[in-house]
């Protein structure tokens, strides 16, 4: 058995396929991917903050305190326009980012003490039209502020009082969470579902090329004849098939370490986020997860490894031809997502009905090591649950490759 | 020695085949197909002595392939004995693998291992040991001049070459049986020359060979002895001069010809 896996493995360590999508994909094309898209995501709402925004303004003689206001902001530059329509025409052409259109009873409504109505134009289609809103909202906020004030004066309120009127009773939100636990909950749910689906992405080419690949090799049927059981050129393929989707969810475990603790400072301190209190807090708590929970992690993923394995070896000893396989494959990668997506749902919590379920069960698992709040009694009956199904699923594959309308169905 | 005594095979019928015969009469369905199975072996019976070389005969789908299957032990006979040199071979599949070589058109190397890898590899799995495995290696090598290419990867060699690194691979065990399943088919005339060369070498030694072919010189130029299969059943089973004698005019395709039913040939 021995010589067959370690046969299989050098052989496909000398596969460009295989290294592209064992090594490769989890290693650099993934982890660069997904920090490419952060960092570039990153630098165009940056773009989109420190930008000069050309605006222009109807009825500015309406209130003209407001149009100072705008003019007095760095980054606003005012742009002369006719009319209303003229202005959307150049909101539309990209001339201008956005139109304020300030009616003409304006200012005798803030002086009757009501509000007013300022209506702003822009291009809701643009990628970075929600920082447009924020900016004049920041941009005009000591004036509300200032308005705010002299009411609550003219109503002979302090300060706190006027803002008692407004907020009579003022819920004040206190998380119990720890700032891991807070995290993991937002995005450890990602964490899980990247993991498991390298794993199946590493085990599927191996799979296709240790069964069918085999088959319609006619290399198959020449170790068939060997002394070797056919139980154990079973163990052996599917031990290879183990490996290297064992290997793809290590490598990019690691690789995210790495990538995170290398590029994550430099993205920080580029998008100048670096030394701000909540991420300084997030980098703390990050630095909770010891050794023990990462090797927590991997312990759930060796079960889902064997389960992917066994399955995908199996489909690949029964399809007649590589084209075929890949046709069984699709469903495949359905089948390990669905439970994944159910895990990401909202209110989807690590409960033993979800711990009954499988996929769902370890996808939720490693997301509560990753808070830092797992149950250890739910951890273990996962365990062994999805062990339990690997080694059935095993039993079913070795059972596959005795027969021989399976093994000669070409 | 090798003995194939009334050996017998049948495999399940898919369930659309099963359905179709239902609704057809019984002279409409293959003599082979019998409710549920297919028979694709019925009786099929031949023997072959060392240094003997016999060759296998039959239309496409007479049961030539399978027969030869269950005589490398890759399918398990539903009846019937294989015998080599006194033991069975039925009973003891896994043993008895390390006693026969098996080769055939459509068998390959593993193309991304060099030629020696492929042939150490079958070596080891067959069991041997590495000081054996090396003494053999050379001596298999020498013999069928593959030293030149030894090193280089599967997939880089012509099909001649895949062809020699073949027989390596298939004898490197000193098997006590050869069998090769059409191994000329599909091979030009140079690379078919090198098994037929192979197989000449094996006349007069201790290993007896057993080969399936279409091609008719072949059993003339090689064979002592020619069992003809047809529709699963063994039609003729004796030596070259026994079957030439059954036809008039000493050529062997007409012998063939008269043995298998016409529409089989056609």
């Amino acid at each position: 058995m021995l010589k067959v896996y370690i046969k299989e493995l050098l052989e496909l360590t000398r596969d460009k396929k295989t290294l592209i999508f064992t090594v490769l994909l989890p290693t650099l094309i993934m982890p660069l991917i997904m920090f490419g898209f952060i960092t570039v995501a990153g630098k165009i709402t940056k773009k989109a903050i420190d930008e000069s925004l050309n605006y222009a303004i109807i009825g500015s003689q309406n209130y003209t305190e407001f149009s100072s206001v705008l003019d007095e902001q760095e980054k606003f530059k005012l742009v002369e326009v006719v009319d209303l329509a003229g202005a959307k025409e150049k909101i539309n052409t990209g001339d201008i980012r956005f139109v304020l259109v300030i009616p003409e009873n304006t200012q005798q409504r803030l002086n009757d003490g009501l509000s007013a109505e300022i209506e702003l134009f822009y291009n809701d289609s643009a990628t970075t039209s929600a920082v447009i809103f924020r900016r004049v909202e920041r941009a005009i906020k000591s004036l509300k502020n200032e308005l705010i004030t002299a009411r609550y004066t003219k109503l002979g309120l302090t300060q706190e009082q006027g803002e008692a009127i407004n907020e009579p009773i003022n819920l004040v939100k206190t998380s119990t969470a720890d700032e891991r636990e807070s995290f993991g909950e937002k995005i450890g749910g990602f964490l899980p579902y990247i993991l498991i689906l390298i794993g199946l992405q590493g085990a599927m080419f191996p799979a296709l090329d240790l069964g069918v690949g085999e088959k319609e090799r006619g290399t198959l049927e020449t170790l068939l004849l060997t002394p070797v059981s056919r139980f154990e050129i079973v163990i052996a393929k599917f031990l290879v098939i183990f490996t290297t989707s064992f290997v793809a969810v290590f490598l990019t475990l690691i690789s995210f370490g790495l990538i995170t603790s290398v590029f994550g400072p430099m993205m920080l301190a580029d998008l100048g986020a670096s030394g701000s209190t909540k991420i300084n807090g997030l980098l703390d708590s990050l630095a909770t997860i010891s050794i023990g929970d990462v090797s927590l992690m991997f312990l759930m993923l060796i079960p889902i490894a064997a389960i992917f394995a066994s399955l995908l070896l199996s489909v690949s000893i029964y399809a007649r031809t590589f084209k075929e396989a890949q046709n069984y494959m699709s469903p495949i990668m359905i089948l390990a997502i669905f439970p994944l997506i159910l895990a990401l749902l909202p209110g989807v919590k690590l409960d033993w009905m979800w711990a009954s379920v499988p996929i769902t069960n370890v996808a939720l698992a490693i997301k509560e090591i990753f808070k830092g709040t797992i149950d250890m009694a739910m951890l273990g009956v996962i365990f062994v649950s999805t062990t339990i199904i690997a080694g059935a699923l095993l039993a079913l594959c070795n059972w596959w490759f005795q027969r021989e309308q399976v093994l000669f169905r070409n | 020695m090798l003995e194939v005594k009334n050996l017998k095979k049948r495999f399940r019928l898919d369930s659309k085949t099963i359905k179709e015969n239902k609704k057809k009469s019984r002279e409409h369905i293959d003599p082979r197909e019998e409710g549920h199975w297919f028979n694709a072996v019925r009786d099929v019976s031949f023997g072959c002595d060392s240094g003997q070389v016999l060759g296998l005969l039959g239309p496409n789908g007479a049961g030539k392939t399978t027969s030869l299957r269950m005589l490398s032990t890759a399918l398990q006979p539903t009846d019937g004995q294989i015998v080599i040199n006194g033991d069975d071979v039925i009973a003891h599949p896994l043993v008895m693998r390390q006693r026969i070589g098996f080769l055939s058109g459509t068998t390959s190397l593993y193309h991304r291992l060099t030629v020696r890898e492929n042939v150490q590899y079958f070596g080891r799995l067959h069991g041997m040991n590495e000081d054996e495995l090396e003494r053999e290696l050379t001596k298999v090598f020498d013999l069928l001049d593959i030293h030149s290419f030894a090193d280089k990867k599967a997939d880089s060699l012509s099909t001649g070459m895949k062809q020699r690194a073949n027989i390596a691979r298939t004898v490197i065990h000193q098997p006590e049986v050869i069998v090769l399943d059409e191994p000329t088919t599909g091979l030009d005339v140079i690379s078919a020359k090198t098994i037929l060369d192979f197989i000449e070498s094996y006349k007069g030694s201790d290993v007896p060979v057993i080969f399936s072919t279409h091609h008719l010189h072949e059993v003339e130029k090689l064979c002592d002895r020619v069992a003809l299969i047809d529709e699963g059943i063994t039609k003729f089973n004796g030596s070259l001069d026994e079957f030439r004698a059954l036809g008039n005019t000493g050529n062997l395709y007409d012998v063939f010809v008269n043995l298998v039913d016409e529409k089989e040939v056609a």
